[in-house]
C-alpha cells in the first residue's frame, strides 16, 4: 500500500509539475501566413499616370476593395503590376514583387479583358523570363479608337511548381485572381 | 541449420521450392493436454484454453480436460481464461512428436474479470461473453498477418470499419462512419491526443507494436470518456515477459508498389536475480518512395518514419508498475497535383482527372508534407487488497509535433520554414477501483483528469492556442448469472477549456475566450446465452463530446479541398444515444458477429455550406460554415466465417451505413459506401518444417455511393470496384526456430479505382497492384 501511494504521489507531481506552461500567445504577430494583400496597377500612357488598386487589408476572408480602371480610348498604355502584402513581420517582406522577379520563371501573369470593351482592348506582355517564356509584370494595355464602355480586367498569377510553365496554360496553383472594374472612355 | 546452409545449391534450391509450395514430407504431430481444476476444489468446464501467439485455442470439457492438438515445434504461451478467475499463463516448449501434459489450478477472479468481459479473449465462450456493445478485435496473429500497413489500413479488415485516406501515407480509421473527434484511440492505456481534428492526419502509432488492437462501435461514453461517440479504439502493446530469459524477434516487410521496405527488431527477457521484473526495447523503420496506380506515378507520395517503445515492469503478488515509453516520428509527402490554388484550380484538376506531369518514381520527399513526432510516456500501477479489491493508477505524459511544409514559400525555403507548426502537450491521470466480485456482481469506479496544452510556434497559425483542463468520474457495475449478463454505468465529465483565437476571429489582436462544457455518459446493457453456442447481446449507450477549437475557431481556406471554413464560437457539445443489437454464433467450425445500430446525434457538427462565395485576392472560394443538425447514422455490420471440410474455410463480412441529416432531410456527405468481402482459405496439412500453411483468395466489393447531398461535392462519388487479394503464409521451422512468412498481392488485377472517402479522389486514382512479402523470426525464449 505504501508502494501505490507513493506512485500515486509521483504521478500527481508529475501531472502538476508538467502542467504549468502558459498557452498564451506571446508574440502579437504569431502565425501570420504569407499573403498578397495589395495589387496595384500602373499604367501610364496619353500623359497620364492611371492606377488601380485591389485591397485586402485583413488578409483572406472579409473586405476586399477593388478600384475602378479608367482609360482613354485611342491610347497605348505601358502597364506595370506590384504586390505588397501589408501584414508581413520584416519590411523587407512587404513588396512580394520582388519575389515574383526573382523566380519568374515559376510565375506568369494572365490579364483577360471582359465586358462590353472585350473587343477593343488588347493586353500585351513585354517581359520575359530566361526561358524566354512571358512573365507579365510588364505588358501593354492599348485601347482602340472608339471602344468606350465598360467591362472588366481579370489578373491571375499562375505559380508554377507541380507542372512546368509553357507561357499559355495555367497553372493549378494560383497565387492571385482579382477581377477590377473598367470604364473607357 | 548449417547443415542446410551447408548443403549445395541445387538440393537447397528444390527443398526451399518444395517448403513455400507446401509439398514436403510429413512428420508426426505434437500437442498439449492437461486439466483444470479450480482452487475451491473439483474441475471447471469450458474454460478457454488459448494459444494467442497462434490463435488456437480449445475449450475444457465436462471433464475439465483439453486438448491443444497439431502445434508447431518450439515454446507456445498457453492462457487459461474463464470468467470469475484470475487468468493464467504458462510456456512450455513442445518438442517433436511429444504431447507435454500441462494441468492448472486456477484462483479465484480478484479484479480481472471485468477486463474479460470488456476486453474480448480468444475462443468461444469469450466471444459469446465478449460485450453488450459491438466488439471485434485484431489479435497477434491477425496483426502479423497486415504488419507494416498503416493502423487505418489494418483495421479495415474489421467490419463496420473503413478509411479516410490522404494518399498512400495516411489513413483514418472509421468506424461506422464516424471518425476523428469522434472517436477515441487508446494507446497502452492512454488516451492518444494528436491533431485528430484533420481529415488528413492519421493515428501516431507504430504499426509494429501492438499486440492486439479492440475496436468498440457505438456510443462508449462511460469507459472512455468525452469523445467516445462513434467508439474507441484500444492498442496493446505486447505484455512484459515475468519470468527469466531473453528472447525477441525480427520481422521484416517488403511493399513492390511503393518500393517499401519495413522492419522492426523487438528484445525483452526477464531476471533471474529480480524475479517479477521485465524488459522489452523495440525500433521499427519504414521508408518507402512513390506509390503507383494503374497507370502512373502518384508524385511525392513518399514517406519514412521512424519509432521506438521501451518497457519495464515489476510485478509482485499484490502490487505491480509497468512504464512504457514510445516514440513516434514520421515525414510524409503529399501528392503535388492536390496543392491547388483556389476553387477553379480544383475545378480544372478535376476535369483533367489525371496528373498534370508525369512523374518519376523516387523515394524523396519535398514540400508540401508533413513531419510528426509523438512522445508518450504511461507510468501505470496497481496493488490488491486483502479484499482482493484493486486499486489501478496511470499517468500519462505525451507530446505532439506536427509540422506541415507548404509547396512553396515567400522569402523563405519550403523545406525548412513550415506552414504551420503545432505542439500539442497532454497530461492524464487516472484512479481506478475494480471491486472484487461479491455474489454475482462485480464493479469499477474511478476519476480520471486531463491537461491538454496546445501551441503554435512563431510560423503559421492554423488553430489558436488553447487550454483545455477535463476531469471526470465514473462507475460501472456488472452482474452476471448463468447466461444471462447486465451491466449499467454512468459517467458525469467537464471541460474547461481557454483558447486565443483572434477577435472576430479574423486578423487582429489575440483575445482570450473561455468555454465551459459538462455532461453525462451513460451506458445499460445485457447478454442473453439463449443456447449453448449463441447469444444476443443488447446495449443502449449515450456519449457526449464538446466541440472542438477547430469548430469553435477555423476560419481560412482549407488546403486540397478550397472551401474557406469559418468556425463559430457559440457551438454546442454533440451527444449520441446508440442503440446496438449484436447476435453472435461461436463452434469449433462456425463463427458469426451481427450488429444493428442506430446512432442518433444532436447537435452533430459539420460544416454547410453557405451561399456566398468569399472573395479574396487569390480569388474565389465556396464558404462554409460549422453548424448543428440533428443526424442519425443506422447500419449493419458483421463477419462470419464457415469451415466447409477440414482443408477449407469461407469467410464474408460487410457493412452498411445510412446516415441522414434529420433537420433537413438530407444524406450526411463523406460517409462509407456498401461493402463486402468474400474469403476463401485452403489449409494445406504440415509437411515437414512447413506448418500451418495456408492459401486466401479475398474479393472485395464497394459499391458507388449514392446517398450524398446534392450541389455541395465537386465531383460525382465515384463508380463501385472489386479487388481481388491473394495470400498465402506459412511457418517454417528450421531447427528451432519457427519463421512466419506470407506472400500476398493486394489488387491482384490491377484495378483502376478511386474510393470515395478518398481525399485525393478528385484528382488521382488510387494505388494500383502491391505484392507484399512478409517475415518473422522469433528467437531466444521468454517466458510470459
Amino acid at each position: 500500500m505504501k508502494r501505490i501511494l507513493s506512485f500515486f504521489a509521483l504521478s500527481l507531481f508529475l501531472f502538476t509539475m508538467s502542467a504549468c506552461d502558459s498557452t498564451e500567445p506571446d508574440d502579437p504577430h504569431a502565425g501570420e501566413e504569407e499573403l498578397i494583400t495589395r495589387v496595384v496597377l500602373t499604367l501610364t500612357g496619353g500623359g497620364q499616370t492611371v492606377t488601380a488598386t485591389a485591397d485586402d487589408p485583413d488578409g483572406d476572408g472579409v473586405g476586399i476593395q477593388t478600384e475602378t480602371i479608367v482609360l482613354q480610348n485611342g491610347v497605348t498604355y505601358t502597364g506595370s503590376i506590384a504586390l505588397f502584402n501589408d501584414l508581413a513581420d520584416e519590411p523587407e517582406e512587404e513588396n512580394v514583387t520582388a519575389e515574383i522577379e526573382d523566380e519568374d520563371d515559376e510565375h506568369q501573369f494572365f490579364y483577360t479583358v471582359g465586358g462590353s470593351v472585350q473587343n477593343g482592348v488588347t493586353v500585351t506582355i513585354t517581359d520575359q523570363d530566361g526561358n524566354g517564356l512571358p512573365v507579365g509584370l510588364d505588358y501593354t494595355v492599348a485601347v482602340a479608337n472608339g471602344s468606350t464602355g465598360t467591362g472588366t480586367l481579370n489578373v491571375v498569377l499562375s505559380h508554377y511548381d507541380d507542372g512546368p510553365k509553357n507561357g499559355t496554360d495555367r497553372s493549378d496553383e494560383t497565387d492571385i485572381d482579382v477581377t477590377f472594374p473598367l470604364t473607357v472612355q | 541449420m548449417q547443415a542446410h546452409i551447408k548443403g549445395s545449391s541445387v538440393r537447397n534450391g528444390a527443398m526451399w521450392l518444395l517448403v513455400l509450395l507446401g509439398f514436403w514430407r510429413p512428420t508426426a504431430a505434437q500437442h498439449i493436454t492437461g486439466e483444470v481444476r479450480v482452487a475451491e476444489g473439483g474441475v471447471l468446464p469450458g474454460v478457454n484454453v488459448v494459444v494467442p501467439g497462434l490463435e488456437r485455442g480449445a475449450v475444457t470439457d465436462a471433464d475439465g480436460r483439453y486438448l491443444l492438438e497439431r502445434l508447431p515445434l518450439g515454446a507456445h504461451t498457453v492462457a487459461f481464461r474463464f470468467i470469475g478467475y484470475v487468468t493464467e499463463t504458462r510456456t512450455v516448449v513442445v518438442q517433436a512428436d511429444t504431447t507435454v501434459t500441462l494441468d492448472i489450478t486456477l484462483q479465484p477472479a480478484t479484479l480481472q474479470t471485468d477486463e474479460v468481459v470488456i476486453t474480448g479473449a480468444g475462443g468461444h465462450t469469450a466471444m459469446l461473453n465478449r460485450a453488450t456493445l459491438s466488439v471485434s478485435t485484431l489479435e497477434a496473429r491477425d496483426l502479423d498477418a497486415l504488419r507494416g500497413q498503416t493502423l487505418g489500413e489494418t483495421l479495415e479488415q474489421l467490419p463496420g470499419v473503413t478509411t479516410l485516406s490522404t494518399g498512400p501515407s495516411i489513413a483514418k480509421p472509421v468506424i461506422r462512419g464516424l471518425h476523428s473527434q469522434r472517436l477515441v484511440v487508446l494507446n497502452a492505456g492512454v488516451p492518444q491526443e494528436g491533431q485528430q481534428w484533420g481529415g488528413e492526419h492519421a493515428p501516431e502509432i507504430d504499426p509494429f507494436a501492438p499486440a492486439r488492437i479492440e475496436v468498440v462501435k457505438g456510443a462508449a461514453g462511460v469507459e472512455y470518456g468525452v469523445g467516445a461517440i462513434g467508439g474507441a479504439i484500444r492498442v496493446e502493446p505486447r505484455e512484459l515477459p515475468t519470468q527469466a530469459g531473453l528472447g525477441g524477434r525480427l520481422m521484416l516487410n517488403g511493399f513492390s508498389n511503393s518500393r517499401q521496405g519495413a522492419g522492426s527488431v523487438l528484445l525483452e527477457g526477464g531476471s533471474r536475480q529480480v524475479p517479477g521484473f521485465g524488459w522489452r526495447v523495440q525500433g521499427t523503420a519504414r521508408k518507402a518512395g512513390d506509390a503507383h496506380t494503374r497507370d502512373y506515378v502518384i508524385g511525392n507520395s513518399a514517406f519514412e518514419e521512424f519509432d521506438a517503445n521501451i518497457a519495464a515492469g515489476y510485478h509482485t503478488e499484490r502490487f505491480g508498475v509497468d512504464a512504457y515509453y514510445s516514440h513516434f516520428g514520421t515525414e510524409l509527402g503529399l501528392y503535388r497535383g492536390a496543392h491547388i490554388g483556389n476553387v477553379d484550380d480544383l475545378l480544372r484538376a478535376i476535369e483533367r482527372g489525371e496528373p498534370l506531369v508525369d512523374y518519376d518514381f523516387s523515394f524523396t520527399i519535398d514540400p508540401p508534407k508533413q513531419t510528426i513526432a509523438h512522445d508518450l510516456i504511461t507510468l501505470r500501477s496497481h496493488y490488491d487488497f486483502a479484499t482482493r479489491d484493486r486499486l489501478e493508477l496511470q499517468f500519462g505524459y505525451q507530446r505532439n509535433k506536427r509540422q506541415e511544409f507548404d509547396a512553396h514559400r515567400r522569402f523563405g525555403e519550403p523545406d525548412e520554414d513550415p506552414a504551420f507548426a503545432l505542439t500539442l502537450t497532454t497530461q492524464t491521470l487516472e484512479a481506478k477501483l475494480r471491486m472484487a466480485p461479491r455474489g454475482h456482481f462485480f464493479g469499477v469506479a474511478g476519476v480520471s483528469g486531463m491537461n491538454q496544452a496546445n501551441r503554435n510556434t512563431e510560423s503559421g497559425y492554423l488553430i489558436p492556442n488553447f487550454r483545455a483542463l477535463t476531469g471526470g468520474t465514473f462507475a460501472r457495475g456488472t452482474w452476471i448469472s448463468g447466461p444471462w449478463t447486465a451491466e449499467a454505468g454512468a459517467r458525469v465529465d467537464w471541460r474547461w477549456l481557454e483558447a486565443f483565437p483572434r477577435e472576430n476571429l479574423s486578423r487582429g489582436d489575440f483575445v482570450r475566450r473561455t468555454h465551459n462544457y459538462a455532461s453525462f455518459s451513460g451506458v445499460i446493457g445485457g447478454i442473453w446465452r439463449f443456447a449453448s453456442a449463441w447469444s444476443v447481446a443488447a446495449n443502449l449507450g449515450s456519449a457526449w463530446r464538446p466541440p472542438g477549437v477547430n469548430e469553435l475557431y477555423n476560419f481560412g481556406v482549407h488546403h486540397g479541398t478550397a472551401q474557406f471554413e469559418t468556425g463559430d464560437p457559440r457551438l454546442g457539445g454533440e451527444r449520441s444515444l446508440n442503440a446496438d443489437v449484436t447476435l453472435r454464433h461461436a463452434t469449433n467450425r462456425a463463427t458469426l458477429e451481427t450488429s444493428v445500430y442506430n446512432n442518433h446525434i444532436d447537435g452533430f457538427i459539420y460544416l454547410f455550406p453557405t451561399q456566398e462565395e468569399v472573395v479574396t485576392i487569390r480569388g474565389s472560394f465556396p464558404a462554409f460554415q460549422y453548424q448543428q443538425n440533428d443526424v442519425v447514422l443506422r447500419g449493419l455490420d458483421g463477419s462470419a466465417s464457415y469451415r466447409l471440410t477440414s482443408w477449407f474455410t469461407a469467410g464474408l463480412r460487410g457493412s452498411v451505413v445510412r446516415a441522414t441529416n434529420l433537420d433537413i432531410d438530407t444524406p450526411l456527405i463523406f460517409m462509407p459506401a456498401d461493402r463486402a468481402t468474400v474469403s476463401g482459405q485452403v489449409a494445406f496439412p504440415d509437411w515437414g518444417r512447413l506448418h500451418l500453411a495456408a492459401l486466401e483468395v479475398e474479393g472485395v466489393f464497394i459499391r458507388k455511393q449514392t446517398r450524398v447531398p446534392t450541389g455541395v461535392d465537386y465531383a460525382e462519388p465515384p463508380d463501385g470496384y472489386a479487388l481481388l487479394n491473394l495470400s498465402y503464409h506459412a511457418e517454417l521451422h528450421l531447427d528451432n526456430l519457427p519463421l512466419t512468412f506470407s506472400l500476398g498481392v493486394q489488387n491482384l488485377l490491377n484495378t483502376r479505382y478511386r474510393d470515395y472517402l478518398s481525399r485525393f479522389r478528385y484528382f488521382i486514382d488510387d494505388p494500383g497492384r502491391n505484392v507484399v512479402l512478409r517475415l518473422q523470426v522469433p528467437f531466444g525464449t521468454v517466458a510470459r
